[in-house]
């Protein structure tokens, strides 16, 4: 027996890439702006939606794409909320959505009838960092009640994120969360990160959330 | 836990690119780059647990790591039948 060596080059992450390239041509010829919704567990993602479909689901068309490993509690919540289409994506246990889930969630939304995806991902710091899901710009939560240090300990999230939304801003006064510190963590992992402070319980800082939405989408492709 | 994602991705793409082969694959190079965010040791632990099944035959894994965030797969080995064809 002998052993016959090939040499190649196949980059693992190329399939989700090239999916993810399909699902950004989709959403590019619908006109729509995706955006990817990523924190750990427990930071508001669901929450902060919920408020946000209460407010901005008709007048922005939004569609929402809400990903966890079981139950679909998640969409079940967002769902009444809105009249529009909430899709569920259970991933069976995996740690993060990939392009495939969303590609084929898009064939369940009426994409015509869509300005603005939001796609809820997998609560988690780190594996949906490395999947690109065709979004247009990638939000992380990041909340009040965990540590400061959260951007140095999962930098690959914060570097790849566009926007940072400090959430629960409520339990500031409860909290020895120092927001400056954190913001200052951030920006020491990725320079080019905005932020937007908000509670979704008292409305604080929720117009400048909706407002960032706002500035996000264009118009309708079948108006 | 992406890592066992991506070793089934691993494995899906090498069955792709070797067809019929694969089963006679006796080990796979994979360069993990130290900015990739992929862990090597339980990438290892999860390619052990793909590439013990059919049509896998207890391939080997082995795995590089060099700086950068590059993550890819660099060669295969494939066990080559030496008998004369008649």
């Amino acid at each position: 027996m002998t052993v016959r060596k090939i040499e190649v080059r196949e980059r693992v992450m190329a399939r989700n890439d090239e999916l993810a390239a399909q699902v950004r041509a989709r959403l590019e010829a619908h006109g729509i702006a995706a955006i990817n919704l990523m924190s750990s567990p427990g930071a508001g993602k669901t929450t902060l939606l919920e408020r946000t479909l209460a407010e901005l689901a008709e007048p922005l068309d939004i569609a929402v794409v809400a990903g966890d490993c079981q139950t679909q509690n998640d969409a079940d919540r967002l769902a009444a909320h809105t009249g529009r289409l909430v899709q569920a994506i259970v991933t069976g246990g995996a740690c993060h959505l990939d392009a495939l889930q969303v590609n084929d969630a898009l064939d369940h939304i009426d994409l015509d009838a869509t300005r603005l995806l939001i796609i809820e991902n997998v609560g988690n710091l780190v594996c949906p960092a490395s999947w690109d899901l065709g979004e247009r710009a990638r939000v992380v939560l990041f909340t009040v009640t965990e540590g400061e240090d959260k951007p140095l300990k999962y930098p690959k999230m914060f570097e790849k994120a566009d926007w940072v939304v400090l959430t629960k801003t409520d339990l500031l006064p409860y909290v020895p969360f120092d927001a400056d510190r954190a913001v200052q963590n951030c920006l020491q992992v990725n320079p080019r990160l905005q932020f937007i402070r908000v509670s979704a319980m008292t409305g604080d800082g929720m117009a400048e959330w909706f407002d960032f939405l706002r500035r996000s989408v264009g118009p309708l492709a079948r108006a | 836990m992406h890592e066992l994602s991506l070793a089934m991705e691993i494995g899906r793409l090498a069955e792709e690119r070797l067809g019929p082969d694969v089963a006679r694959c006796v080990a796979v190079g994979v360069e993990v780059g130290t900015e990739s965010g992929v862990e090597p040791s339980a990438l290892e632990f999860c390619l052990e647990a793909v590439f013990s099944h059919p049509p896998w035959n207890g391939t080997k894994a082995v795995l590089t790591r060099p700086h950068g965030d590059i993550f890819q797969v660099t060669w295969f080995e494939i066990e080559e039948d030496d008998r004369p064809q008649d």
